[in-house]
């Protein structure tokens, strides 16, 4: 069995070779908080062992075994993290070095115990993906938030920076993973202004580099996003949440069967003129602008 | 409220229908009560009240027809009527009427009843709809959750209705088990509040209302509950009762979210349903219907049938009665009735056979049309009809709804006035009925039908199209102006149920055409008789002769602005007359013109140019309401002054339209 330092190495290496390749001693250093001599010392014994290559002045990359055996790694300490939160039920910005440690101190077998026990979850807490057993990481067509662009709509999956104050700020401002966000600015210097749940957020670059998102694609938001009813395709159904008219708009619609908590189903939206839902079984034709006003999430008929 | 009958039996027993619009009420009701029914107002509203006698075993049920609601919050002044008259009269059992197609949402209504009344049956209608939709209701086990009779049935094919008298018979005769009225369970949190309320309202005369039924409206926001116990309670009271109601605003969404849970678990044992997101028939024939495009096909369709049917069967039955009894009487009278003085000859053949009985010939005309409306209306397609049309209505700030009265005016202006009833905004409603009497209804057609015919010809069709087609633009330029001053500032919002397809009830039909008609005979044999007998004598008084009358000297008098449209006296006061009735327009004229076979249509080449005839046309079809529809408007709108707007409208319209498209055509 390999030392845990070494396992730690390949582990930085790994995460490090998504956005620079090959990585440079420095960064390495940055990463572990070693001294850049502790880092080239490390390096010649990994090349020794063959699990990295080593280009002088340039930096490093992992062998064929060494992206394995850092994939293992990878895998234990994100199962291990799901672990603490989930089953002990600790904080997701508390675990991360708690898993550091436990990840070099099992077998194969309790790591399979641990991910049938963990029903074979696929991403940490922090949204990063779980490598399976032979080391496949589940492709994902994820970039860094700051790589977005303006009017895109983007829904955060991972924090790739397992930093205790950096995941309690992003727990703070709402942008955990499955949050979705419209870029509404980009300055400059890379700070976005971003739109969530009605509010404005601005967020610096570095962190918007630590967030991983993806786009939605137009129509497709997530299920549980809240969107007027008038956005309903033809087909779709529809949970009612809540209104946004006047008290006599409340009347009508409570008295018509539009109460929080129906099913709505959209009979006809041709996007202009009046929509057909049927809620509580019967048909009832409303303005577009009346069904604008009344916020419903997307359901999955077969629910 | 209730006219008590004559003499007050004790097996008289007062029966209230309550239900929602389009559940087959008035089926019911007209079913039960056959011809004996009298159809007024509510006191003090434009909504109207039918009530009706039943027999049964030597029972006498008086029937209620209350207004149609979803639901007893005072959103409608129809939900105003049918509560208040729950809470004052009492009735001694109420029939709730619920489309058994949709339950789910029909029994919200049975929720509020039963908060008001303890003898409460239901009348499960449509059944064979509902299986047809795929649900299967099991009506004992309904009965059991709801502890009350269910009686299923399908109106329209009367069945299920002697059933529903036999429980109704036994309901009234079984002493009450409960006085108490039930309610739906609303959990501490809210039966805390209203009790909460209640407290409050201790020292108030809730009056009518039971007070624990007044908390949980005053709970729910309920406006017109609110201004009620405005002016009862004392100034701190109402100060208390505001601070606690401030942050209980989503009170009524939860009370009626608990509603709905609670018929969806009455439903739960009852209802077999079909998978969800399968298509019902009416789905799949809305496809069509409701289309933006198809939609307004099958529109245009459906509306140049029921004009060809109408027309084609009612023209040549009003030419047959026109020729064959009222001209016919009228030679009686003129050539062999010597033994009368003048005057009389005068009056019966020119006043009332060419005036009232002119008028009476197109009765056939109007029927028809009022059947095939009926129709339209009880397969429940004309609520489509005010769907593809709201966006079209929306440019002149009114909503779909509005396209139906207008509509039903191609037949009559005065049910199209009488119809805006439909329209829950008050500015909309007024618009509607200013625009109504801008449609060119059967007399004014019938008009540009034989003047069109003897001035044009063969090209007969084509300018009678135009006219058509130039009176509906006004009607909407007229909209869009209006629409500034009326509507200042209000969204049309359109939000009526689309009714599930269903077989038509030629009862129903024919009973609703009925009425209409008898609706506008009342107004002919009423204001059009005395309106044609004032015109009469202004044509008689004081020279014998139209000539030289009091209606001739107005005429010459107009002449000047005649002149500027091309048209002579005669012409001009056969405009004026068209205030009787549109149609009388011909009579006046074949009085004027000399009353020979073929004569009128000569004269009528020897006097109009094209351009003349084209400016008369136009001035005819705009001309002020007739007689009918201005009592009608007074009526709806309740005073004089929207009646003196739209008659001074359309006589500007009229008249300046008239000499501006002569002046043109003259010059072309």
């Amino acid at each position: 069995m390999r030392s845990e330092r070494v396992e730690e190495y390949l582990e930085a290496i790994s995460k490090r070779q998504k956005t620079e390749m090959p990585v440079s001693t420095s960064s390495l250093a940055a990463d572990l908080g070693v001294s850049l001599p502790a880092v080239t010392d490390m390096i010649r014994r990994l090349e020794a062992e063959g699990l990295i290559n080593y280009e002088p002045n340039r930096g490093v990359s992992l062998t064929a075994e060494g992206s394995r055996a850092a994939l293992t790694t990878i895998r234990r300490h994100r199962l291990w993290e799901r672990f603490l939160t989930d089953i002990l039920g600790l904080r997701w910005d508390k675990v991360h070095d708690a898993a550091c440690r436990l990840e070099h101190a099992i077998s194969p077998d309790m790591e399979e115990s641990l991910a049938s026990l963990l029903s074979y979850t696929d991403t940490c807490p922090h949204g990063n993906p779980i490598p399976d057993k032979n080391g496949h990481v589940k492709d994902q067509d994820v970039r860094p938030l700051s790589e977005f662009e303006v009017g895109q709509k983007v829904r955060i999956s991972a924090v790739v920076k397992e930093d205790g104050r950096l995941l309690r700020k992003i727990e703070k401002w709402g942008l955990k993973p499955k949050a979705i966000v419209k870029i509404k600015r980009k300055d400059d210097d890379g700070t976005l202004e971003l739109k969530l749940d009605g509010q404005k957020l601005l967020l610096d670059k570095t962190t918007a580099d630590y967030l991983m998102a993806i786009c939605v694609s137009p129509g497709e938001e997530a299920a549980d996003e809240e969107i007027p009813m008038s956005k309903l395709q033809t087909g779709e159904f529809g949970v009612l949440k809540s209104y946004t008219g006047g008290k006599e708009m409340l009347g009508r619609c409570l008295s018509m069967g539009f109460t929080p908590g129906s099913t709505v189903k959209m009979v006809e939206n041709f996007g202009r003129g009046p929509v057909l839902a049927k809620v509580h079984d019967v048909e009832v034709a409303l303005g577009q602008g009346m069904a604008a006003r009344i916020i419903v999430t997307r359901m999955n008929p077969q629910c | 409220m209730l006219e008590q009958p004559e003499k007050p039996d004790k097996k008289t027993v007062v029966v209230a229908l309550a239900g929602a619009p389009n559940v087959g009420k008035s089926t019911v009701f007209n079913i039960l009560t056959g011809l004996s029914q009298h159809v007024g107002n509510w006191p003090g509203k434009t909504v109207e009240q039918k009530t009706g006698i039943a027999r049964h075993n030597g029972l006498t049920l008086q029937l209620v027809d209350l207004p149609g609601t979803y639901s007893l919050t005072a959103n409608s002044m129809e939900e105003q009527i049918a509560r208040d008259y729950l809470v004052t009269e009492k009735p001694d059992v109420v029939v709730a009427l619920l489309n058994a197609a949709s339950l789910d949402r029909h029994l919200y209504l049975v929720t509020e009843l039963m908060e008001l009344t303890p003898r409460l049956i239901v009348a499960l209608n449509m059944v064979d709809v509902a299986r047809q939709e795929g649900m299967n209701i099991d009506v004992k086990a309904l009965e059991s959750a709801l502890h009350m009779p269910v009686v299923p049935m399908v109106a329209s094919k009367n069945r299920g209705l002697k059933e529903l008298v036999e429980v109704i018979a036994q309901k009234c005769t079984q002493a009450v088990d409960s006085p108490a009225v039930g309610h739906v369970e609303y959990g501490s949190k809210i039966s805390g509040d209203i009790a909460h309320i209640e407290g409050l309202l201790t020292d108030a005369d809730t009056s009518p209302y039971p007070r624990h039924w007044a908390a949980m409206k005053v709970l729910e926001g309920d406006s017109q509950i609110n201004k009620l116990l405005h002016d009862r309670l004392s100034q701190d009271r109402q100060a208390e009762l505001d601070s606690f109601l401030s942050d209980k605003e989503s009170a009524a969404i939860t009370l009626a979210g608990l509603r709905f849970d609670w018929v969806k678990n009455v439903l739960s044992s009852a209802q077999e349903r079909p998978a969800i997101g399968r298509g019902s028939v009416t789905e799949r024939l809305d496809r069509a219907a409701t289309h933006p495009i198809w939609g307004l096909a099958v529109l245009a369709a459906v509306m140049i049938l029921v004009f060809l049917i109408v027309y084609g069967i009612g023209v040549p039955v009003q030419h047959f009665l026109q020729v064959s009894l009222i001209e016919r009487v009228q030679t009686l009278v003129f050539d062999h009735a010597h033994f009368m003085p003048g005057w009389l000859q005068s009056f019966l053949g020119n006043g009332l056979l060419g005036g009232v009985g002119t008028v009476l010939t197109f009765l056939p005309i109007l029927f028809l049309f009022f059947i095939a409306w009926g129709l339209l209306e009880d397969v429940g397609y004309t609520a489509r009809v005010a769907f593809v049309t709201d966006r079209f209505m929306h440019l002149l700030g009114l909503h779909g709804k509005s396209s139906l009265p207008l509509l039903l005016g191609f037949g009559c202006n005065v049910p199209a006035v009488m119809g805006t009833r439909i329209i829950e905004s008050k500015r909309a409603r007024l618009l509607t009925v200013l625009l109504a009497p801008l449609i060119p209804c059967a007399g004014r057609m019938a008009v540009i039908g034989v003047i069109a015919a003897a001035i044009f010809g063969g090209q007969a069709i084509l300018v009678t199209a135009g006219i058509i087609a130039f009176s509906l633009v006004v009607l909407v330029v007229s909209g869009l102006l209006m629409k500034r001053f009326i509507l200042e500032g209000e969204r049309a919002v359109l939000m009526m149920e689309l009714p599930l397809y269903h077989e038509p009830n030629p009862r129903t039909i024919g009973l609703v055409s009925w009425q209409r008609t008898i609706a506008f005979i009342k107004r002919a044999g009423t204001i059009i008789l005395v309106v044609s007998i004032i015109i009469w004598v202004l044509s008689y008084f004081p020279s014998g002769s139209i000539e030289g009358s009091v209606l001739g000297h107005i005429g010459r008098g107009l002449q000047p602005v005649g002149r500027l449209m091309g048209l002579n006296w005669q012409l001009m006061v056969a405009l004026l007359t068209s205030f009787v009735a549109k149609e009388n327009t011909i009579a006046t004229l074949g009085v004027l013109l000399g009353r020979e076979k073929a004569g009128l249509s000569q004269a009528l080449k020897g006097m109009l140019t094209p351009a003349a005839a084209i400016a008369f046309l136009v001035a005819q079809v705009l001309f002020v309401p007739c007689v009918a529809t201005v009592s009608a408007i007074r009526q709806e709108t309740g005073g004089w002054r929207w009646v003196a707007f739209s008659v001074g409208l359309q006589l500007i319209l009229s008249l300046s339209l008239a000499i501006v498209i002569f002046q043109i055509a003259r010059l072309a």
